[in-house]
C-alpha cells in the first residue's frame, strides 16, 4: 500500500525546537493538526504541503516522500 | 482539542439540554392536545425550537468565520458530518412513520399537527446529529487517520 510520509517532527527540531503552535500559525493550520501528521494520521492537501515546506524554508520533497 | 471539536461538545451538550427542556416543557404543559388547542403554549413552543436554531446557526457561524478556528482537516471533517445527519434524519422520520402509523392505524387518521411536531424534531435531532457526526469523525480521524 502506497503511504506518505513526512519529517517535520525532525525538521521542527533542526528549526530550533520550533513548537508545533509556532509551525501550525505559520503553515494556516490548527496545531491539532501538525500533530495529526507527526502522526501520519493526515495527509495534508497539496497547498498545505507546500505552506509547510516554505515555513521550513525546504522543498516539498524534503518534508514529505512517496513510499510505495 | 480543536476548536471546532469543542464547539460540537458545547453543541451536543448544550443541545441534549435544550431537548431535554423542550420535551419537559412539551409534555408537562399537555403534550400534543393543550400545542392543538392553546394558542400561548405553541408561541412558546415556537420560540424555544426557532430560537434554539437560531443560537445554533450564529454559533456555527461564528465558529466558521473566526480565523485559524479551522483549516482543511476540519473542514473534512465538518463536510463528512452529514452522512451522520441523514442517517439520525432517516431513522426519526422511520420512527414517526411506524409510531403513527400503529396509533392511528384503526382509525385511518393523523392529526395534521403531527406534521408541525415531526418538523420541530427532525431539525432538532438534525441539529445533535451535526455535532455528534463532527465529534465521530474527529473520533475516527485520531483513530485511524
Amino acid at each position: 500500500m502506497a503511504r506518505i510520509n513526512n519529517q517535520i517532527r525532525r525538521l521542527r527540531f533542526d528549526h530550533d525546537e520550533m513548537t508545533q503552535e509556532e509551525l501550525a500559525q505559520r503553515a494556516g493550520c490548527t496545531r491539532q493538526t501538525i500533530i495529526a501528521l507527526e502522526q501520519g494520521k493526515y495527509v495534508p492537501s497539496i497547498e498545505l504541503a507546500f505552506k509547510i515546506a516554505k515555513a521550513f524554508g525546504v522543498s516539498l520533497e524534503e518534508v514529505f516522500q512517496y513510499e510505495e | 482539542m480543536a476548536p471546532l471539536q469543542k464547539r460540537a461538545w458545547w453543541g451536543l451538550g448544550v443541545g441534549l439540554a435544550f431537548t431535554i427542556a423542550f420535551v419537559l416543557v412539551f409534555f408537562l404543559m399537555g403534550g400534543i392536545e393543550t400545542f392543538d388547542k392553546d394558542q400561548g403554549f405553541r408561541i412558546i413552543i415556537n420560540v424555544l425550537w426557532v430560537g434554539g436554531l437560531v443560537a445554533h446557526l450564529v454559533i456555527l457561524n461564528l465558529t466558521l468565520r473566526k480565523p485559524r478556528m479551522m483549516d482543511e482537516r476540519d473542514k473534512m471533517i465538518l463536510d463528512r458530518a452529514p452522512r451522520i445527519q441523514w442517517i439520525a434524519v432517516v431513522f426519526t422520520l422511520a420512527a414517526w412513520v411506524v409510531g403513527l402509523n400503529e396509533v392511528y392505524q384503526a382509525t385511518g387518521l393523523i392529526p395534521a399537527l403531527y406534521l408541525y411536531v415531526i418538523f420541530m424534531s427532525v431539525l432538532i435531532v438534525s441539529w445533535l446529529a451535526q455535532s455528534l457526526g463532527i465529534l465521530i469523525g474527529y473520533w475516527r480521524a485520531n483513530r485511524n487517520g
